[in-house]
């Protein structure tokens, strides 16, 4: 290939003319057609998914049950189906999710007053940029699940060792996102705002906020992802030790899992993880998509 | 509405005469050396992390915490100088990465095998959607548990759970990016007879590749912090840890000079990895191609 020639290369290839007399007349092509029951039906979406998650259950089901797997290896979706249903109403579990939950929304709310300070601060003065980008650039590639060790050094082993580590997983990328965010508000709404005479804090939220709300909500999501994986890792890893549990009810998820799991309780495993699968969709779901839909959505700034 | 509702408000005229002609302001001026020194960024950022620097030696030296619950700077220092030297932090570090980049190449694959399912038949693509939605919202360190129970304690569930961090994440966002791809490039692709592989890989890879990016950096987030803490779940069990099990170890002898230089490691690599791997692609993919200012 590449030994021919420029001259060879740009010559232009014409393909003779011709005249397909294969073609006929459609003779027995349906032109329109009702759909079927079924292709009606399969046309649902949720239809389809729910039936995917049929299948996924119908091959669980099987495969434990022919396979002859052990229990305490695989067990069987009726088991953890069970299993589930017993946590939920014999061994409150609820009281569990509560226990992560009410954690996590402390650790939340100060993370967020951090980070709104620091990118207050950003916003306004030269130094406090520069700080929040340094300071962003070198803590955020850090695991805040890595700082644990560190907390229950300085803090003992409480709540506020798991309230220090799940900041540290908030404030920087909170901060990152946000700072970006406003960053990139565009010079005219900047000047709108100061047109209006709008300084400090009203400049902030009055523009600068509503601007930047995609980003500021992609940053409260990524915090929120790594703040839920930091909490269940700590409460898996030092669970037991760190929330002092006694009582049944005294720890979060996780440690309901890291618990079943030492107990070879299978099932409750699996059902702890349906669980944090559960809050999981319902916090992603249930309020952040709401947001979304109020505001960014609405406003037509994101479709 | 009629139209006496609408007055016009409009000021009265006036002149300003307090206004004068500027006086004794220096239209242009020369910028001194400090602030032209001070308008360098780096200057700058390099000042504000020698001033945390100070400041944390500073606090150290004066208020004397105790050394086992906050080493000064110069011990940290040390300290890290130590295990730099002796190679034992590097060959931790390695343990990590030789062990993320498995579970990373693994779940980039699977990600990959369930996406040309996902996008050549609809069935697939259900599959795909559902057990996202599904897998998503589930931290993989809470799969580790289970993990352990079925590859026993070792490498191997590491990387299960490693994979099964990137895996959900960079499917998803892929996924996102591929129906997000605009018909008019995919019909392009489907006239120049492109189907299956060739399609994905030449018209719908390229075309999404910014949020492929998106998805593979989320990927990397992920994995790297399951990954370290599940490290810190082996310090208990085997003695071969990466960089998670030095941490715990050395948080577990109260040898805090080396806990701080464990962490500086994950920063350098996490800094590493971002600034050095994933914006070199960055700058010579999507800026290049001009679809990311």
């Amino acid at each position: 290939m590449a030994s021919r020639s420029i001259a060879e290369r740009s010559t232009l290839y014409i393909r003779p003319e011709f005249e397909n007399t294969g073609l006929g007349v459609a003779a027995i092509g349906e032109v329109e057609r009702p759909l079927s029951l079924i292709e009606r039906i399969s046309e649902i979406d949720p239809v389809r998914k729910f039936s995917v998650l049929v299948g996924i259950v119908v091959i669980w089901q099987l495969y434990t049950v022919i396979g002859n797997v052990p229990e305490l290896m695989f067990p069987t979706f009726s088991s953890t189906a069970a299993a589930l249903i017993d946590a939920f109403v014999n061994e409150g579990l609820l009281f569990n999710i509560w226990n992560s939950i009410s954690i996590l929304l402390i650790g939340y709310t100060i993370g967020i007053a951090i980070a709104a300070v620091l990118v207050v601060l950003g916003v306004t003065t030269r130094f406090g940029a520069d700080l929040l980008t340094t300071l962003t650039a070198m803590l955020n590639p850090l695991p805040a699940i890595a700082l644990l060790p560190m907390a229950m050094i300085w803090f003992g082993l409480n709540n506020q060792a798991i309230i220090f580590t799940l900041l540290h997983s908030i404030v920087w990328p909170v901060a990152l996102n946000t700072h970006t965010g406003f960053q990139s508000v565009s010079e005219t709404l900047r000047m709108v705002g100061r047109n209006y005479g709008l300084r400090g804090l009203p400049y902030i939220c009055k523009v600068l906020i509503p601007a930047a709300l995609p980003s500021i909500l992609t940053g409260l999501r990524i915090g929120w992802a790594f703040a839920w994986r930091t909490l269940i890792a700590a409460e898996l890893i030092f669970g037991g030790s760190v929330l002092g549990a006694s009582g049944k009810n005294a720890g979060g998820l996780g440690w309901v899992i890291f618990q079943n799991q030492m107990d070879l309780r299978i099932s409750y495993v699996f059902a702890g993880l349906f669980a944090v699968i559960l809050v999981g969709l319902i916090i992603e779901n249930g309020i952040f998509r709401n947001v979304e839909d109020r505001t960014v959505k609405r406003w037509g700034m994101q479709r | 509405m009629s139209e006496s509702a609408l007055p016009m408000h409009a000021r009265p005229e006036f002149e300003n005469r307090e206004l004068d002609v500027a006086q004794n302001v220096a239209v242009e001026r020369k910028l001194t050396l400090i602030e032209r020194i001070s308008n360098i960024n780096a200057v700058r950022k390099l000042t504000i992390l020698l001033g945390l620097i100070v400041a944390w030696q500073g606090y150290a030296v004066i208020a004397r915490p105790d050394p086992l619950l906050f080493p000064t700077f110069t011990a940290t220092a040390q300290a890290t100088w130590n295990v730099l030297a002796d190679g034992s932090l590097i060959e931790k570090a390695w343990i990590s990465v030789e062990v993320l980049l498995m579970g990373y190449a693994a779940g980039l694959a699977g990600a990959a095998a369930f996406l040309v399912l996902a996008v050549s038949t609809r069935i697939g693509r259900d599959i795909l959607s559902t057990m996202t939605a599904m897998f998503q919202p589930l931290p993989a360190i809470s799969l580790l548990p289970l993990a352990v129970l079925w590859f026993d304690l070792g490498i191997p569930s590491l990387i299960f759970v490693t994979v099964h961090s990137v895996l959900w994440a960079v499917a998803l966002s892929t996924h996102v990016g591929f129906m997000a791809v605009s018909d008019t490039l995919r019909m392009v692709g489907r006239n120049y007879g492109l189907r299956g592989i060739r399609y994905i890989a030449l018209i719908l890879v390229p075309a999404a590749f910014g949020s492929i990016l998106t998805g593979l950096k989320i990927g990397w987030a992920f994995a790297w912090r399951t990954l370290i803490a599940a490290e810190l779940v082996f310090g208990a069990a085997s003695g071969d840890g990466g960089l998670g099990w030095f941490v715990y170890i050395k948080g577990e002898n109260l040898e805090t000079p080396y806990v701080f230089a464990g962490l500086l490691t994950v920063i350098l690599v996490g800094l590493v990895v971002e600034n050095l791997v994933f914006r070199r692609i960055e700058i010579a993919t999507v800026n290049k191609w001009g679809m990311l200012r």
